[in-house]
């Protein structure tokens, strides 16, 4: 079956189309056909990025004002004679949407009906940057294939799981009770499938397994997984609690933020722009929010650039120690996201110091996991093991669209 | 009317709490404004044609001569810049609203743009030969928004030759920041007109209040008797104008202080609206303060100028004993 999986942003659309089915999932064989995306949509000059499965990229610039005008684009793009991977738009029988934002409402993925956009829509608030351009996806996606199945596929939802003492945060409790204040987390499509295939990949059955698996992208969050479950995350009400990102600034005594605003006479936009924007590896280092270039600036003496990179392996060092603490132990450690999965550096010093508890990295091995591709970078007596798993979230919004779509959604990969 | 101003609060909460460009009830984006023409790159034109950029809708801003619309330009990079050092923007932000604004001396080319705002001075026959010219070069059906705070709808619109479509849309500085618009209604503006200046607000994340026509509507007329009794409290010797400010921005929580406030929005400025209300309504609390008119005078216009109730050093006050502008 092929499904189309859309992650839909303020001026981009991002897509998968995927061949999955039950006997190809049983195989771990479900594949792509074909990916793309269409950025800067509102202007005359948006870039459609497409590549085949086997074959070449292709890059198309032309004027798409909206949502609904790129979606069209995919599809004819899909279906062109010379470019395209299936014949008919009929050929999609499904559509999988990200959603960032699920609440409390959505503990697992959920079929489109309209009381789910509507739910979606009532947590527009709370995800205020990320849920409506989703939501635009979602409207546009439908009206061009309005008899098809659609999904949605929550960042919040597998987090559902967290204990209330894991979530809750130390405020009146009327807050949560009044304003849903809690510790939502992020990122959990991509926790829930590197936690999956570490699981497979060690042979270990889900209830014997505490995971800690660390998402290091420009956005970047840990999370402990205890026999298959999100017990603990580090990004919080919003994305922006937690680790040092690209420009987020993570983890931050709230004082300062009143302190800052006065000193500097900022006014709420500012300090919100300052914290989500200004701050993190760009903020430190005062040079760029791409690790890759701190790294090349580091070596050529760049101070600011080794201080950036020193908090952020620091800050994924802590959380590792803290999850550790929290599940009574880890069997393994996985590292994905972009700097998870491309940054040995990272990983070496994230987990330098760690032989305590049974984690030891094999600085060979480090080295030589390759872009990509699983691989296992411990040593081979280290009782904790150390893992590289490329993320693929797309998979997983695949997959939970066809079981949705046959009444079988279980409730983890 | 009750049943339209509700929609309009509906219409202002909406504005608030969805995204830029989404009607969250039907998902559908605001498309119908990909070009907005603006009339005018002063302070008032250049701060709506950013906020306007930055929702991903592409301006042109007509000045008087290209050299005019060349300074416009230099001064919107220096504005966005100052934003960026007070980190409320980021660079690529500062790029993408620079890409789509552009200045021209040539009023034609808003033939091509689906709304005009017209945002030159608070002079009413300034504004009036800038609708009748606007109502010869563009197609009948475009619709005209005038950026005033205190003059006639009706009358300006009137110069249009297209009366039913000129509606008045009051944007507050900094406009990027405010989240306030008021729209005045002529006494011709039709339903659809003012249906499509709602859309505009909420398309730019604005509340929408509506007024119904009247010198000053709701914030400059309740604003401008404050400033100016501020203003008679520093005459009669009652306080200086620092503690002036000092006791009001913190009895009442506000950012700047009404001296200060009316320095930089100009004394000039303040007193040509004290003038037209007085004028219009001709009720003795509108009268300017003989001391504004004094200052006014004496070229002391506030910020711009270096001085005006306080000093300034480029745009921030002056610090120590040259703070206070002896008066």
């Amino acid at each position: 079956m092929k499904i189309l999986v859309i992650n839909s942003g303020s001026s981009s659309v991002k897509y998968q189309l995927i061949e999955t089915s039950f006997e190809l999932i049983e195989r771990d064989s479900d594949h792509v056909l074909a990916l793309g995306s269409v950025e800067r949509i509102g202007t005359s000059s948006a870039v459609h990025t497409y590549r085949p499965a086997g074959r070449d990229k292709v890059s198309v610039v032309r004027e798409i004002l909206e949502h609904r005008v790129a979606i069209a684009e995919i599809i004819r793009t899909l279906t062109a004679p010379e470019t395209g991977v299936i014949r008919e738009a009929m050929e999609i029988e499904a559509v999988g949407h990200r959603m960032v934002h699920g609440g409390e409402k959505f503990t697992q993925s959920a079929l489109c009906t309209p009381e789910v956009v509507q739910e979606i829509e009532d947590c527009c608030e709370l995800a205020p940057l990320h849920n409506p351009h989703n939501l635009r996806g979602y409207h546009a996606a439908r009206q061009i294939m309005p008899d098809v199945p659609h999904a949605a596929v929550f960042d919040t939802a597998y987090h559902q799981t967290m204990p209330a003492h894991a979530y809750l945060y130390g405020l009146p409790h009327v807050l949560y009770t009044r304003h849903g204040i809690r510790r939502y987390g992020f990122h959990g499509t991509s926790h829930r499938f590197v936690g999956w295939r570490s699981r497979k990949l060690l042979g270990r059955p889900r209830e014997e397994t505490r995971l800690i698996t660390c998402h290091l992208g420009n956005g970047a969050s840990v999370c402990a997984i205890d026999h298959g479950r999100s017990v603990d995350t580090s990004m919080g009400f919003t994305p922006l609690e937690g680790l040092l990102m690209g420009t987020r600034c993570g983890d931050l005594d709230p004082a300062v933020l009143f302190y800052v605003m006065h000193k500097e006479d900022l006014t709420e936009y500012e300090a919100s722009t300052m914290l989500n924007k200004h701050s993190g590896l760009f903020g430190v280092s005062g040079l760029s929010n791409d690790m890759l270039e701190l790294v090349e600036a580091e070596a050529q003496g760049h101070e600011r650039a080794k201080l950036a990179i020193d908090i952020f392996c620091y800050r994924v060092k802590k959380y590792i120690g803290a999850y550790a603490a929290a599940m009574g132990g880890a069997d393994a450690v996985i590292f994905t996201g972009g700097i998870g999965e491309n940054s040995p550096i990272v990983r070496a010093r994230s987990t330098a110091g760690l032989e305590f508890m049974g984690a030891r990295v094999d600085p060979a091995l480090n080295e030589a996991a390759i872009k990509g591709k699983e691989a296992d970078i411990s040593t081979a007596d280290a009782k904790v093991r150390t893992l590289v798993i490329p993320t693929n979230e797309e998979l997983i919004i695949a997959r939970d669209t066809l079981r949705l779509m046959k009444g079988k959604l279980q409730p983890t990969a | 009317m009750l049943g339209s101003s509700r929609r309009h609060r509906l219409a202002g909460c909406v504005a608030r709490l969805a995204p830029p460009f989404t009607n969250l009830s039907t998902g559908r984006s605001h498309v119908e404004f990909r070009k907005l023409g603006i009339v005018g790159g002063g302070t008032m034109g250049k701060s709506i044609a950013e906020k306007v950029a930055s929702n991903g809708i592409d301006v042109i801003v007509v000045e008087i001569s290209q050299e005019k619309a060349d300074r416009a330009r230099e001064a919107l990079a220096d504005t966005l810049d100052r934003e960026l050092e007070k980190w409320a923007i980021t660079v690529s932000d500062k790029k993408v609203v620079l890409a789509r604004v552009r200045f021209t001396a040539d009023l034609a080319e808003l033939a091509a743009t689906d709304m005009v705002i017209e945002t030159v001075n608070e002079d009413l026959e300034a504004k009036k030969e800038v609708m009748r010219r606007l109502g010869e070069v563009c197609p009948p059906d475009r619709i005209f928004i005038t950026n005033t705070s205190t003059l006639s709808i009706t009358e300006i619109a009137a110069a249009s030759g297209r009366p039913d479509k000129v509606l008045g849309m009051h944007f507050l500085r900094p406009v990027p920041r405010t989240p306030l618009v008021e729209v005045v209604r002529g006494v011709e503006t039709s339903d659809e007109t003012y249906e499509q200046a709602l859309a505009l607000a909420l398309a730019l994340e604005k509340t929408a209040v509506t007024v119904f026509e009247s010198p000053g509507y709701i914030v400059t007329r309740v604003l401008l008797p404050m400033l100016n009794e501020a203003m008679y409290v520093v005459m009669e010797g009652v306080a200086t104008a620092e503690d002036v400010d000092l006791a009001m921005t913190l009895a009442y929580k506000l950012r700047v202080g009404p001296l200060e406030y009316a320095d930089r929005v100009g004394l000039d400025k303040i007193m040509g609206w004290m003038d037209h209300l007085f004028r219009e309504v001709g009720d003795i609390k509108y009268r300017p303060c003989p001391l504004l008119q004094k200052l006014v005078r004496a070229g002391h216009l506030g910020c711009k100028a270096g001085r005006g109730f306080f000093v300034y050093d480029g745009r921030q006050r002056a610090a120590g004993a040259r703070k206070e502008a002896s008066l």
